[in-house]
């Protein structure tokens, strides 16, 4: 177990910035997620991590020692490749005694602890199979196994279940998630996958163009989004954002949307343009509600309801029970949002307020 | 409509009977140019085997067709089973295998090491070190046979550093020519293993090496437990190509040595070459001919199913 602090970290490739200014500490056994588009500078945060790249700023510590220029060997990371970089070529036993061989421990010793780690991962029985032609979820155990043998107090995963279908992608998390808990090993792990994020970090942080734009548990990053394309990256589908302006109405100031109509009352300092946020899931379907638009897709998914919806320049999803009576498409649906769940970001700088 | 329907079920029984009938159409359409093609590839393997149990040749004044006038039967094999200047041939040949492949191997290995990673030059030097391949054999033959005349560049440069005149006759010493002729092949036949192994090296999955760094591997076992056993398949086609070629090294000897002196560099190919044009005994080259043959498909036989077994 082993505390990460990325100090200022950046890199650059000539003139194009990878990474800027990235601060993060990540600590002992703690599961973080850097979550991201492709492009946003994760995979070179963890490959900054494991040393297999050198940063052009800043530093990594690992419990206090700084890393860089430390050689990927002796960092003790465990790192689990993309398509899991078994070598195929061996037996699942000589998979998980590579390492231990490579670093000399002794043939009694190798022997013992590759036992054990078989018993922990349930490939005991495997061990003798040659490694070509496993199925995806032993290829990730024994990925996993193979890291965990040498003790690495690091372990590092990037995107290991991009190459798996989405139905089996829920067992992976699952089996993902409980080998963490046995192992408690700091894990950093990559993902484009918000729900991968969600469902497995302590903590997520969600990363944009090579910057660090928040961190937090999953149900802060959810419900807090730092900025738009927090709220818009986070949940399936993202944060509604419709832009319009505070004016003072009848009971408090409101968000004016324009031919949509506008918000609740809300809380905000001083008027003028702001972005109106909200989650689909926050839509509540009210003749009397203030805001109005029009739908124009009606898509049924067994337990829920995506209404597509639109108004003047505004776009926005809604996301209801089955049961909820809707109008057919073409027809206008009026809601209101709770106060409490409207989020409201800076026009010009698109953060939160 | 109900005719319609009803023919519907039986119409498959015609259009299979017409696809077979294509078939075999198709068959007999073919089977000229497949004869053709038969007899060209079978052809001069037959007339070689024929030719070999007789004691046939040019001078005896009747066309090869009528060979049978002169059957000997096993005689030429019997007579090439204990012809010691064929066995001195494929002795030599062997020896110059023996050298030529490991060298060729490990310089091609060494070099695609040094090429398999990025610096700056290396198109250039690429290029470069794969030259000798595409100069003909030919050539490279009176490129090594000037470079190894008494008074030629590798007796200057051994003049120099020796402080004194250097006069070796590299290529009338019978050790010396063999170790000259074995040379210019390892020079003009290593940029083909270079270019094969390069190949294999390459397409080693770079994450499987980089898993191996990060379990703490070192260089060599890296190499050792990763890249050689992925590139298996591609040594054994590279080294099974470089030991066919060897059994038909011709056009350097020839021109650096024909041969010589007296049979020192005298290959099986050379040998044949000699007793076709020189003995003019054609039934027993033809026997000759036929023992490389089964000797080479034995070889690539065994390397065949050992890359099976391989992958």
């Amino acid at each position: 177990m082993t505390e990460i602090v990325l100090d200022n970290l950046g890199k650059s490739f000539g003139d194009f910035t990878a990474l800027k200014d990235m601060n993060l500490t990540i600590a002992q056994g703690e599961f973080v997620a850097l979550l991201g588009p492709s492009g946003c500078g994760k995979s070179t945060t963890m490959n900054m991590i494991a040393g297999m790249l050198e940063p052009s700023e800043g530093q990594i510590r690992f419990d206090g020692k700084p890393m860089n220029g430390m050689p990927m060997a002796r960092r003790g990371v465990g790192f689990v490749f993309q398509n899991y970089a078994i070598f195929t070529h061996m037996t699942v036993r000589e998979n998980l005694a590579y390492g231990l061989k490579a670093q000399g421990v002794s043939r009694a010793e190798t022997q013992r602890r590759v036992g054990e780690i078989a018993q922990l991962l349930q490939l005991t029985d495997l061990l003798d199979r040659r490694a070509a032609g496993l199925s995806v979820n032993i290829l990730q155990r024994l990925a996993i196994g193979r890291s965990a043998v040498v003790e690495p107090s690091i372990f590092l995963l990037d995107e290991p279940l991009s190459n798996v279908d989405a139905a089996f992608r829920a067992v992976m998390r699952q089996e993902l998630k409980s080998l963490q808990r046995q192992f408690k090993q700091t894990m950093v792990y990559v993902t484009h996958d918000q729900l991968e994020a969600m469902t497995m970090a302590d903590r997520i942080a969600v990363m944009d163009h090579g910057k660090l734009l928040q961190v937090g548990t999953p149900i802060e990053v959810y419900n807090h989004p730092a900025d738009t394309f927090v709220a818009r990256f986070i949940g399936a589908p993202g944060m509604n954002l419709l832009d319009g302006r505070i004016t003072g109405g009848d009971s408090g100031p409101v968000v004016d949307l324009g031919a949509a109509g506008h918000s609740g009352p809300v809380t905000a300092p001083g008027t003028g343009p702001v972005i109106f946020g909200f989650r689909p899931e926050e839509v509540h379907p009210d003749p009397n509600g203030p805001i109005q638009m029009a739908i124009t897709m009606v898509e049924r998914i067994g337990a829920r309801i995506i209404l597509h919806l639109a108004e003047g320049p505004h776009v926005a999803k809604a996301v209801l029970d089955a049961e909820t009576q809707v109008p057919d498409q073409g027809g206008m649906i009026r809601f209101s949002v709770p106060a409490a769940s409207v989020r409201l970001f800076d026009a010009q700088t698109e953060r939160a307020l | 409509m109900t005719d319609l329907t009803s023919s519907l079920p039986t119409e498959t029984a015609p259009e299979d009977q017409g696809k077979s009938e294509s078939a075999r159409l198709g068959f007999w359409l073919t089977l000229p140019t497949q004869l053709l093609v038969l007899f060209i590839a079978l052809f001069p393997i037959l007339m070689q085997l024929y030719i070999s149990l007789t004691d046939w040749s040019p001078l005896d004044g009747i066309p090869w067709y009528r060979a049978y006038e002169l059957w000997i039967g096993l005689l030429n094999y019997i007579d090439l089973w204990n012809d010691p200047r064929f066995w001195g041939a494929m002795w030599r040949t062997c020896i110059v295998m023996a050298i030529c492949v490991p060298a060729q191997f490990l310089l091609g290995l060494g070099l695609a090491i040094l090429f398999v990673d990025e610096f700056p030059g290396k198109r250039v030097l690429y290029s470069t070190a794969l030259l000798p391949m595409m100069v003909v054999p030919a050539v490279a033959g009176y490129m090594f046979f000037m470079l190894f005349q008494s008074g030629g560049p590798v007796n200057n440069i051994l003049s120099f550093f020796a402080g004194s005149p250097v006069t070796i006759a590299w290529l009338s010493d019978p050790n010396l020519a063999l170790f000259a002729v074995i040379l210019s092949d390892i020079w003009q036949w290593t940029p083909l293993m270079f270019l094969i192994l390069l190949a294999g090296m390459v397409s080693v999955p770079q994450d499987q090496q980089m898993a191996a760094v990060l379990l703490g591997a070192s260089w060599w076992r890296r190499f050792r437990t990763i890249v050689l056993p992925r590139m298996k398949t591609i040594i054994i086609i590279a080294i099974a190509i470089r030991v066919i070629e060897n059994f038909k090294v011709f056009d350097n000897f020839y021109i650096m040595t024909g041969g010589g002196p007296g049979v020192a560099t005298e290959t099986i190919s050379i040998h044949i070459y000699k007793v076709t044009q020189q003995d003019l005994i054609w039934g027993y080259v033809a026997a000759m001919a036929l023992a490389i043959l089964i000797v080479l498909s034995v070889v690539s036989g065994l390397a065949i199913s050992r890359m099976r077994k391989a992958s």
